[in-house]
């Protein structure tokens, strides 16, 4: 096996709980309202089970995030994450943007993009994040509206993708794979191609952060999902960096860190329980002492024995604790899309030459 | 690399050490270079020149300095072929 130096490093760290990973939701406002969003606000047309609750804790200013900049990197985190929401839609999102860059973070800037004109295009140039991560919703106008319910979004995405592209930004494209826009998975990817961007693509749905499951009615065919482990070439998982190839588990509370716009920290993005508030200590105090970090910890050290005892196809089997409490309320119960797609990985290697043919040829279209 | 051209390292490039080690992100190229131990020592030296450099290499591996001055060369050969160095603009520019 082939681990590069930076693998040996990162896994030296994480192994110390050192977080190498640090994610900074800077706002739920968005300009989209993607069906399957699940930041915990009402967004037009989703078909939330209860009303979206208010916050009631301020978001964090300018200062307060500039604070947490720095003592993430005296922390040593590596990778620096701002998404949200709609990160551009932050009032002081340039100034913060610099400020990671300046820490000499390794930036990571998930948008959709939509926001992104000329003038924008050029700061993002000038800016020089490591990445931006943009969500696809579809290869055509009525796709992508569909899920974002905003007419249009589709062209400025486009215009969007063309400018960066033109300007040399480096981007990664990620699409979650969901029924709306299942049909156009190969222009979907030929679109990516088309740009010369990576694209990911997500069998996985993930809950509303306060719980409600509306986004699972959008879960994809068993068909879609089997297309994309039955075709050459397709990158898998929702993202380029944070888990390897073949990798099982996760590194919540070890290498992985997220806050919520209000400064609540939790052990990753998908582990929505608020562990403390970075407002009243300092994040490394945080880190170190916190017992429900030490919990999860623990946790995290053993669950990979308990998705053995839950499916004959764990060889294939993902595990997301976080997805599992937020879905079951028990971190160590394999979540059932992850047992789909083992299930559909295992009859593939099952049927062998039998398996059915992948994502067809584009025909046309498709942005 | 010539000896007529200063050096310097390069705006896209920022760094930081991970357990000991420099780590080099090159965010135009989007790439990730890791420097080990000696590496390390002469990134985080560089500013202070290569006969400064040099003479500390000697001192702290016990070498010749004529010998550390080559390697450092060849190193720093390395670092502008990966883009981590670049030439510095003119002073008065």
């Amino acid at each position: 096996m082939n681990i590069s130096p930076l693998a040996t490093l990162f896994g030296k760290a994480i192994y110390g709980h050192r977080p190498m990973f640090a994610s900074l939701e800077l706002t739920y406002a968005c300009n989209l309202h993607c069906k399957y969003c699940y930041n915990p606000v009402d967004r037009k047309g989703q078909e939330r089970e209860k009303k979206a609750e208010r916050p009631r804790q301020k978001p964090l200013s300018y200062e307060e995030i500039i604070d947490l900049q720095n003592q993430l990197r005296d922390m040593g985190v590596f990778y620096f994450t701002l998404t949200g929401g709609e990160p551009l839609l932050h009032p002081r999102f340039w100034d913060i943007a610099r400020a990671a860059k300046d820490r000499a973070f390794a930036l990571r800037i998930f948008t959709n993009a939509t926001l992104v004109d000329e003038e924008a295009a050029d700061r993002l140039h000038d800016l020089c994040p490591y990445c931006l991560e943009i969500t696809v919703h579809g290869a055509t106008p009525e796709t992508a509206e569909a899920v974002t319910g905003v007419s249009g979004s589709f062209e400025k995405q486009q215009a969007a993708l063309s400018r960066l592209r033109d300007r040399g930004v480096r981007v990664f494209m990620k699409c979650t794979v969901t029924r709306l826009l299942e049909k156009e998975l190969p222009q979907i990817k030929a679109m990516a191609d088309r740009f010369g961007f990576p694209i990911y693509f997500d069998p996985v749905i993930t809950l509303s952060d306060d719980g409600c499951e509306y986004p699972l009615r959008y879960a994809a065919s068993d068909d879609a999902i089997r297309s994309l482990y039955t075709t050459g070439g397709i990158n898998l998982g929702n993202s380029p960096f944070e888990r390897t190839p073949g990798e099982m588990n996760c590194t919540v509370a070890t290498g992985n860190l997220h806050i919520d716009p209000f400064g609540n920290l939790q052990p990753c993005v998908q582990w929505k329980e608020s562990i403390d508030n970075i407002r009243n200590r300092p994040v490394a105090e945080i880190w170190e002492t916190n017992p429900r970090l030490k919990q999860i910890r623990e946790m995290n050290a053993k669950v990979l024995e308990d998705i053995k005892g839950a499916t004959p196809h764990y060889d294939f089997c993902l595990h997301c604790p976080g997805l599992s409490l937020l879905r079951y309320g028990d971190p160590t119960r394999p979540e059932e899309q992850y047992l789909r797609v083992a299930r559909i990985r295992s009859e593939i290697r099952d049927a062998g030459n039998g398996a059915p043919d992948g994502l067809p040829e584009p025909s046309e279209g498709g942005g | 690399m010539s000896d007529s051209v200063e050096y310097t390292k390069n705006p896209d490039v920022s760094w930081r050490t991970v357990e000991g080690q420099a780590v080099l992100i090159h965010n135009r190229l989007g790439e990730i270079q890791v420097l080990n131990e000696v590496g390390t020592f002469v990134w985080e030296h560089f500013d202070e020149g290569m006969e400064t450099v040099a003479g500390k290499i000697a001192e702290t591996y016990g070498i010749p300095v004529d010998t550390a001055r080559n390697d450092l060369l060849d190193f720093f050969k390395e670092l502008l072929e990966s883009g981590a160095l670049v030439e510095a603009p003119p002073e008065n520019a």
